[in-house]
């Protein structure tokens, strides 16, 4: 982990490896308790928890690994994906519940039911997805701190 | 002082075993004795399965206190049931309990069982506005540790009460008697801090708490043999099964009207992990979930005396009978539309202390426990007092203690003093005896 801070952002920065199943979740609970010990709302530490979860999956699965950060400044809260995995072909496919391209194996341990983009979309406010076939994935995921525009 | 257990100063030798085992981090080792920060701590026990100086003890009533001043109701645990050799069926342990000077309830703790699994299947089946999974409020120190870890899964509790509470409400109001006192055996420090501390209601029912244990040392020791059951007043045993993993399940699906998916999670580790999936919403699709902190149950509690896998065993072979009359049905009906299973009161989050009093402060605080962080040796030995270098940390950042607390840290610097004192006594040497060299 390594963090870049200043006074007024926070930042903490996680890598994930590929198909590490066994320390999936961790990125995200540590998140969670870092929100915590901030003092931040509940319901927001969890949203922040699960988008980072769907996102670390998507790294272990599809992405090859990566880096999973979150920026805590102002009024939100900025997660920033990124994997060098093959890429989304069909971003609005992906974004549909229930479309996985995640292969058997993964499937039988549990994972890869197809709701990973589409859970990130419903517990943020905004989602940006940046994405070239070949070149890798980058999310970029805001919760606001207010609960406002959140969906519940 | 938290709830449930006690701590000896005397027998406490300040080893740090019990601060490495507490699920909570509640516990630290400060002047070689063991404090526990209470708004942390969960009643679970771990603390008293490790501590091999016995300092850590049940805070439990007097026995002398509670035993043959009748009348005195004693509600017994599903647990106690299961600790003889005789099977375990409370009809036989209510006759030896009354003849210790007790008067055991059995009737109303029946009926209070049934009410609650009819009460929980009902909720899960008609009350939309709850959260699912719903999560069972049976285990008081899986409550506590909702409320301090995982706050945002309040709505998901269930809002029926314990029925170990209600069928005292029961027998008090069915005889207009408010005047007698009751007791409560129980195998677990968490069910101590229950009355202690009720959960969903402002004042526990129960007056008095003895162990398991003690109540079956006093029935061994004084050499009970298992007549044959005097009056059948208990209606039917199948609240003993809850004592075991399942068995609180399996009671709430015998009121389905429609197939319920409930889960049955035991153990410390995997209730924490099953909270962590509903947190992620990982679990769709479930209705109920039976959590309990011990592993197998409350079977598996600290204060008991039998071997929890013996107690199992018992609960197995004495079956699990779903009868029920039409009379006992319409009972139960009757008191559900009462709504006397309900808790009173909402269960909200226990607060935790945040680094700073603002987000601000918060976030520079932070920073400054990152940075103490790396500075310390990442082995979470525990020798500074705290289960790990990040608690350290954290308390160091919070001004609770010093780096000096860290004994790495403390040879650093001694290693460092002597070099230095090696250079400077050489120097002395030198200029204490200037003109040798010429």
């Amino acid at each position: 982990m390594s963090s870049l801070n200043s006074r007024d952002s926070f930042v903490i920065e996680r890598e994930v490896k590929p198909l590490d199943f066994l320390s999936a979740g961790e990125t995200a609970s540590d998140f969670k308790e870092t929100l915590k010990s901030l003092g931040i709302p509940a319901d927001i530490c969890r949203k922040t928890s699960i988008v980072a979860y769907e996102a670390e999956m998507n790294a272990v699965i599809h992405g090859g690994g990566g880096i999973i950060a979150m920026e805590l400044e102002g009024d939100r809260i900025t997660i920033v994906a990124k994997d060098q995995g093959p890429g989304i072909e069909n971003v609005s496919l992906a974004m549909q519940e229930g479309y996985s391209t995640a292969p058997d194996f993964v499937r039988e341990m549990g994972f890869g039911a197809g709701m990973g983009l589409p859970n990130i979309k419903k517990y943020s406010d905004e989602l940006d997805i940046e994405t070239k076939p070949g070149e890798g994935t980058t999310l970029r995921i805001v919760i606001f701190l207010k609960d406002e525009g959140g969906v519940e | 002082m938290p709830h449930g257990i006690d701590i000896s100063g005397e027998s406490c030798r300040g080893c740090v075993n019990c601060i490495k085992a507490c699920p909570t981090e509640a516990m630290r080792v400060i002047r070689g004795k063991l404090k526990i920060i209470e708004e942390r701590c969960i009643s679970c026990g771990e603390c008293l399965r490790i501590c091999r100086h016995r300092a850590i003890s049940l805070k439990e009533t007097e026995w002398d206190s509670v035993v043959g001043k009748r009348p005195t109701l004693l509600v017994t645990d599903p647990a106690l049931c299961t600790q003889f050799s005789w099977p375990p069926d409370p009809s036989i342990l209510q006759d030896i309990l009354r003849d210790m000077g007790f008067d055991p309830i059995f009737k109303e703790t029946a009926l209070a069982f049934d009410l609650a699994a009819l009460a929980q299947a009902r909720v899960i089946e008609h009350d939309s506005s709850r959260e699912f999974p719903m999560i069972s409020t049976y285990c008081p120190s899986v409550v506590r540790l909702i409320q301090i870890r995982f706050p945002e899964l309040i709505p998901n509790l269930s809002p029926v009460e314990s029925p170990l509470e209600t069928c005292i409400d029961i027998w008090r109001a069915h005889h207009n008697r408010y005047d007698i006192p009751s007791t409560l055996a129980v195998p677990c420090p968490a069910r101590i801090a229950m009355v202690k501390k009720p959960l969903g209601r402002e004042a526990s029912s129960v007056d008095h708490v003895v162990s398991t244990a003690r109540v079956a040392r006093e029935i061994l020791s004084r050499n009970y043999t298992p007549a044959k059951p005097g009056g059948a007043l208990v209606p039917n045993s199948r609240w003993v099964s809850w004592a075991a993993s399942g068995g609180e399940a399996r009671h709430v699906r015998m009121f389905e009207t429609r197939p319920l998916r409930t889960l049955a999670v035991s153990g410390m580790r995997n209730v924490i992990g099953i909270l962590q999936d509903i947190e992620l919403r990982r679990l769709k699709g479930v209705d109920y979930i039976e959590a309990r902190m011990c592993d197998m149950g409350c079977i598996g509690g600290i204060a008991n005396a039998e071997s929890s896998f013996l107690s199992q065993l018992k609960i197995e072979n004495s079956g699990f009978s779903t009868d029920i009359s039409k009379k006992e049905t319409s009972v139960i009906e009757d008191m559900f539309n009462a709504g006397i299973w309900k808790m009173q009161e909402p269960i909200r989050p226990i607060e935790q202390m945040p680094l700073g009093r603002d987000m601000a402060r918060a976030m520079e605080k932070l920073s400054e426990l990152q940075s103490v962080y790396a500075e310390l040796p990442h082995l979470d030995c525990g020798t500074c007092g705290r289960p790990t270098c990040r608690v350290m940390a954290e308390d160091i950042v919070r001004g609770e203690a010093s780096l000096d607390d860290c004994i790495f840290r403390l040879r650093e610097k001694m290693g460092n003093l002597s070099k230095e004192m090696n250079v400077l006594s050489k120097r002395l040497v030198h200029t204490m005896t200037p003109e040798e060299n010429e």
